[in-house]
């Protein structure tokens, strides 16, 4: 072989490893796949996951549906993010309303589904009053799926009877049942906080009751500091819990699973965390007694003592997907009556029209969706409902005064300190 | 023809030398060029020249982040080398431990993520096995909670580093071992040598190479260390092990800043060059001070 035709067949391969390595191109792929993304919904909820992705399958053979779980937290902070940069970025992924949800649609990851909702496969699935809590500057951009307590105080009925315990209503019956529980060698409260944002939304939904819910969102929304009367006020009750020993030891190096099988055990008296630990016990402590109550009112607190904290949650059809049509409708067929149903069976509260007409839901999860449909007032969980750094700096606060690490004052200067306020 | 045989050896490493490109030295100079940037990883890019690296030499959680790793170095340097090199003095004195071997090798194989999620089970304060072993040797005063205590915590997982990588190194310095000349090992033992002085200062300085390679592969490799403390601990308690890398993945993926995450990348990555620059230079030198008392 010559050299010039040497450097030929050179240039040739350098050519195609160039193609090779720059020819992708990250967003969804234009394939027979349609993907799905989501934190794990509990294994009652994705048995009916997998059965709604089998009869879209039977009805579409030339689509194959992949459903992708992720660890929760995975999922909130990096994995959501990496699948929608990736080369096989989901059609169809889970998201909640708020902050997170403008951001998605601002940086083009929401597709407009007003159509979809007005004479395409998705119409007549929801009421005007729910899509408007997913529709942003006019377009909806989301279809509706539950919404979501994040936060209530459940507790194990059989222990608290046994130890002569009402479930608290107050602050001052918390802090006695703490007292009485610890009397008897029975962890009060159990909380895996490794994550942080177990706690964190707890305890951020206490101190909204303290500093009041416009105090809590200007704050959150950068429009306030965080050191404050105020909120070293609500920090201290943060402190009550610690110095009475409310709150498993373990608290800050377990994550939410850990705690709740703490709970599920029957090793702690009472769990706060969501209304999806209904749909968790459905598999993990089938036989389990257990109820919850709302956030015991907070003495003197300027905010509403009857307050609810939760969000809407729902499923992004991605803007750069090529299947908008076909997400459409796997939307539209988890919507259907017989799917709901199932979903309603799984201990989910969707929020379609066939959700309301009269099928029957587990009493803690329908009393759950009454509580937040008829809350005074509604608080937005920091990690969902406001921006992600601001979030996690307050839950570096409540986690470092609920493990004794910091002062009231000290944790909430350093979140000051750490969004340069 | 002469002229080909002058462009085989460039054809030869053409492809690698792409690969490479594309792999490597591409993504390095892009990360360089987003950290001049204000960016979220979406939308339009801001120069901001030097900024990033300004804000990370004022950022006390990312200059902790490398007290953390030194710290976890250090330990693992023990953990992982130390007892390598011991379990290796151990199974090169001794025949029939072939099973010892595959046993101590065996975690080596597992995904790290297997393994952070084990170590996870065998750390919990509540069911774990490093408690409930205390506590039925009647030690219930050394409970701990052993990821969540300041104090505990990043020892904790350099233990699982050394669980995992000392039978990597333990191969390693076996295989060394057993080249080394059976005269001279001979020739110690006649001379009144005990396995302990032999291993000491016979085998060990022999296979000096073979520590230094271990010394430099642990410390690269401390520095790129990351699943093991995101699933253990994620930085916590009260960042107690926070590190560069999960500090990293937490300013580019949560904050969206991936402009100052690619300040602080380029940072982590010119620190582990200059480890590597400077550990072989200092090797260099000893290997010539060496030659020299033999010269």
């Amino acid at each position: 072989m010559t050299t010039q035709a040497w450097r030929r067949v050179a240039l040739a391969a350098g050519a195609l490893l160039l193609l090779g390595g720059c020819g992708g191109s990250s967003g969804p792929s234009n394939d027979h796949v349609l993907r799905i993304a989501m934190g794990s919904p509990g294994e009652a909820q994705i048995r009916v996951w997998d059965s709604v992705a089998k009869q879209f399958e039977a009805a579409h053979p030339e689509t194959k549906v992949e459903l992708n779980y992720l660890n929760d937290d995975l999922y909130e902070t990096i994995g959501l993010q990496n699948l929608l940069n990736g080369r096989k970025a989901p059609d169809i992924y889970f998201e909640w309303t708020g902050s997170r949800l403008a951001q998605r649609v601002k940086d083009g990851f929401g597709a407009d589904l007003t159509k979809q909702f007005e004479s395409g496969p998705l119409a007549g699935l929801f009421d005007d009053a729910v899509l408007a809590q997913y529709t942003l500057d006019g377009k909806v951009v989301m279809v509706p799926y539950t919404a979501d307590v994040t936060n209530v105080l459940w507790f194990n009925t059989k222990i608290l009877a046994d130890a002569g315990v009402k479930p608290p209503a107050t602050w001052s019956d918390l802090l006695a049942a703490c007292d009485a529980l610890n009397a008897k060698g029975i962890t009060p409260i159990a909380s895996g906080n490794k994550d942080l944002w177990p706690a964190g939304n707890w305890l951020a939904h206490l101190s909204s009751r303290v500093v009041g819910e416009d105090v809590y969102a200007k704050t959150l929304r950068g429009g306030a500091s965080f050191a404050t009367p105020k909120w070293e006020k609500a920090f201290g009750y943060i402190k009550q819990l610690a110095d009475r020993k409310c709150v498993n030891q373990s608290a800050n190096a377990i994550d939410d699973n850990a705690g709740a099988q703490l709970f599920f055990q029957g090793k702690a008296a009472m769990h706060p965390i969501g209304s999806w630990l209904v749909s968790w016990a459905i598999d993990e402590a089938p036989d389990l007694a257990f109820d919850y109550v709302n956030l015991p009112a907070m003495p003197g607190g300027a905010g509403n003592q009857g307050s609810v904290i939760g969000v809407a949650t729902g499923y992004v059809i991605n803007a750069k997907s090529a299947k908008i049509g076909d997400a459409s409708e796997f939307m539209a067929l988890l919507n259907s009556k017989a799917n709901v149903r199932a979903l309603i069976k799984a201990d989910a509260t969707p929020l379609s029209k066939p959700a309301s007409a009269g099928i029957e839901n587990d009493s803690r999860s329908a009393r759950l969706s009454t509580l937040l449909n008829t809350a005074p007032a509604i608080v937005l969980p920091p990690d969902t409902g406001y921006n992600l750094k601001t979030a996690d700096a307050l839950y570096q606060a409540i986690a470092a005064v609920l493990g004794g690490q910091a002062t009231p004052l000290a944790a909430l200067k350093a979140i000051d300190t750490k969004l340069g306020r | 023809m002469k002229s080909t045989r002058a462009l085989t050896p460039y054809l030869f490493l053409g492809p690698a030398a792409l690969v490479f490109g594309f792999a490597v030295l591409v993504p390095m100079a892009m990360t360089v060029g987003y950290s001049l940037t204000e960016w979220t990883g979406v939308g339009p890019m801001r120069f901001v020249g030097l900024d990033n690296y300004a804000k990370a030499a004022r950022d006390a959680v990312f200059r902790a982040s490398f007290s953390h790793v030194l710290v976890y170095i250090a330990a693992t340097l023990v953990l992982e080398v130390g007892v390598g090199l011991g379990l290796a003095g151990l199974i090169s004195a001794r025949r029939g431990t072939a099973w010892f071997r595959v046993a101590v090798f065996t975690p080596v194989m597992l995904p790290m993520i297997v393994v952070a999620v084990l170590w996870s089970f065998v750390y919990n304060p509540d069911f774990g096995l490093v408690n409930a072993g205390l506590a039925g040797v009647g030690l219930d005063g050394l409970q701990r909670v052993w990821l969540g205590d300041t104090s505990t915590a990043l020892l904790a997982i350099s233990v699982v580093s050394g669980w995992v990588f000392a039978g990597f190194y333990m191969m390693i310095f076996h295989a060394a071992l057993r080249q080394l000349p059976a005269e001279i090992v001979e020739a110690a033992r006649i001379d009144g040598a005990g396995e302990w002085a032999l291993f000491r200062r016979v085998k060990v300085p022999m296979i000096r190479n073979a520590v230094a390679v271990a010394v430099l592969l642990c410390v690269t490799g401390g520095f790129q260390g990351f699943d093991l403390f995101f699933v253990l601990t994620n930085g916590g308690p009260y960042g107690a092990t926070e590190i560069p890398t999960t500090y990293l993945v937490k300013v580019v993926f949560r904050d969206g800043d991936v402009g100052y995450g690619s300040a602080m990348a380029v940072i982590l990555t010119a620190v582990v060059l200059g480890v590597g620059l400077v550990y072989a230079r200092v090797q260099r030198g000893r290997s010539a001070a060496s030659r020299g008392r033999w010269t």
